[in-house]
């Protein structure tokens, strides 16, 4: 060991990136704390925290806002869900399906969409969904819906919009799960019996778990969040609650509000995550005390 | 038995991929239109890529997005190499710590530290022109993601890389210096290199971030089209973005390269690119 280890602290070549992050992230996010309190005095000024109150608070709960987190929550519990029945099989196929030597291909034939801007990506289906558009004679053709598809600004387009942006951040932690799975598990399964399905639900998804849980929470936090989707795809009818902190800070310029409205989408997102933590241990601690009564049944 | 499922698996992952690349494709496609709304086709020209050369404002926006870029990953290779480095070589318990704020800066909706910083950007700058200038503020806004990022690639090398070499250096008498530049940097230099150009990429990517923050005479690209979504989509928009999609396929493309020749495996490389 160097002198040098002995003198300073283990964490110092940590420390800027320490700094940076304090200084630029936790700070300014402790300030929408701060300003979520304040209020906004007359039509030139943001903000004011002269009378600090919760004044803001009641506001952005009040109907209007609160039908839009309702629905801003509708939005991301279905899409985070589509994106896990769209991604999982998807995963499955490109982990355990296809030959070794063929995946790097296949993957990165994934990371395209994942690195195109996701701007740009969510344009495109502008065009794709426009009431003449590609989609719209696709589906003419083939008999399934005549005249003019009336899809483009709504909120069926903010969820189409938001699964597809979305998906590529579940299939990656799911590939990757999957990729670490042994697949001797799966044989031994099978050898000792069980079909393909209850291999699948004891083996397999127990296994990836973590994977699961990581594409969810990868899918979850950023789609609750976002307001490019919505505001592209969803014109009038498909309002986010991102798009309502959206308008506060820079087009009606009242921040004490925005900021209220932040702080309730966090507490949204934090309180559904716990939510669904705290249901998923129930739901694995249930199971597992009936696995135990069935082992002890049998021996 | 036959795989009954295989046929299955396959065609649910070509409507996937279809599905995946149906509006990437419309993009480029459409940048052909020459008519004067991207959504509706007119015919198929090169007006719209011509129309760029003429456009001051998207060259300008494009020029504001790569030196944003460049900045921001610069600050972010330095910092979260050195902070990898940190995590590697010197664990303890400051590391849980680290760790945790790390996750939470990777996990925060982007939305709210990009409310955060146009907050603090204001009070700052009106104490400190410094903060004013759109530049830094693209600079600083665009480094916080990408410096949690590189931090984990790093840290992930350097976890991978027995520190024998390093003592076997210090034994053999070079001094710290020599030691870093002869013996560490050329072991960690593919994931510096990675991170370099990830954190570029998703600098170019950023809209969240650059939208608050956004300084009028210093507008990113992103910014310009989401205005644009606003008001009318021109195909010129498509045409940019179609280069700009070459652009940073060409980047992510060198940064799989870098990685596999330092000798990461292919879902290593793939879980580097997720950001993950």
């Amino acid at each position: 060991m160097s002198s040098i280890k002995k003198r300073l602290p283990r964490s110092t070549l940590a420390l800027p990136a320490w700094f940076w992050f304090t200084f630029f992230f936790a700070i300014p996010v402790l300030w929408i704390l701060f300003y979520s309190f304040g209020y906004k005095p007359d039509l030139f000024r943001t903000i004011a925290t002269d009378h600090l109150n919760l004044h803001q608070y009641s506001i952005a709960a009040s109907n209007t806002f609160f039908q839009t987190f309702k629905s801003t929550l509708r939005i991301s519990l279905i899409g985070t869900s589509l994106c896990l029945l769209i991604g999982f099989p998807f995963a499955y196929w490109i982990a355990v399906k296809v030959a070794p030597a063929r995946r790097p291909v296949i993957l990165a034939l994934v990371l395209v969409p994942f690195w195109t801007n996701f701007l740009v990506r969510t344009i495109g289906w502008r065009i794709l969904l426009s009431p003449s558009g590609l989609l719209a004679g696709a589906l003419h053709s083939i008999g399934l819906h005549p005249g003019p598809l009336q899809l483009l600004d709504t909120r069926g387009a903010v969820q189409l919009g938001v699964v597809y942006n979305y998906l590529p951040l579940m299939i990656l932690p799911l590939y990757v799960a999957l990729d670490r799975l042994d697949p001797s598990l799966r044989e031994a399964s099978k050898d000792l019996g069980a079909g393909r399905l209850r291999t699948f639900l004891q083996v397999t998804v127990p296994l990836v778990m973590p994977g699961i849980i990581a594409g969810v929470l990868l899918v979850f936090i950023p789609l609750t969040g976002d307001f490019i989707t919505a505001t592209v795809l969803g014109g009038a009818k498909g309002n986010m609650a991102g798009q309502m902190v959206y308008d506060q800070f820079l087009i009606a310029q009242n921040w004490a509000l925005g900021s209220a409205m932040a702080v309730e989408l966090i507490m949204m997102i934090i309180a559904t995550t716990a939510l669904f933590g705290v249901f998923g241990l129930a739901v694995r601690k249930i199971v597992r005390a009936r696995r135990r009564v069935v082992l002890a049944v049998a021996a | 038995m036959r795989d009954w499922t295989r046929p299955l698996f396959g065609a649910w992952a070509v409507i996937v991929y279809i599905f995946l690349f149906a509006p990437i494709l419309a993009i480029v496609a459409f940048s052909f239109n020459t008519g004067r709304s991207l959504e509706v086709w007119d015919k198929a020209g090169l007006s719209s890529y011509s129309a760029f050369f003429q456009d001051q404002v998207v060259q300008d926006a494009i020029r504001t997005s790569l030196i944003a870029a460049l900045g921001s990953a610069l600050i972010a290779t330095i910092l979260g190499s050195m902070a990898g480095m940190a995590l590697a070589r010197r664990p303890g318990r400051w590391q849980l710590f680290f760790l945790a704020f790390l996750g939470l800066v990777l996990v925060t909706p982007e939305i709210v530290s990009a409310i955060a910083l146009l907050i603090w950007d204001v009070r700052l700058g009106s104490s400190w022109s410094f903060f004013a200038n759109g530049l830094v503020r693209l600079w600083i806004g665009h480094s916080l993601f990408s410096t949690a990022v590189v931090t984990l690639i790093v840290r992930a090398r350097m976890q991978g890389i027995d520190e024998s070499l390093e003592e076997a250096a210090a034994d053999l008498y070079a001094p710290p210096f020599r030691r870093f530049r002869q013996i560490t940097l050329p072991l960690m230099l593919p994931a510096v290199i990675a991170g370099l150009l990830l954190s570029f990429s998703l600098s170019l990517d950023d809209t969240i971030i650059s939208t608050f923050v956004n300084v009028a005479g210093t507008t990113p690209w992103p910014v310009y089209v989401f205005s644009a979504v606003r008001s009318v989509l021109r195909p010129e928009i498509a045409a940019v973005s179609t280069v700009m999609l070459f652009v940073t396929l060409l980047a992510v493309g060198l940064v799989a390269v870098v990685l596999r020749r330092g000798g990461s495996t292919s879902h290593d490389v793939a879980k580097t690119l997720a950001g993950a």
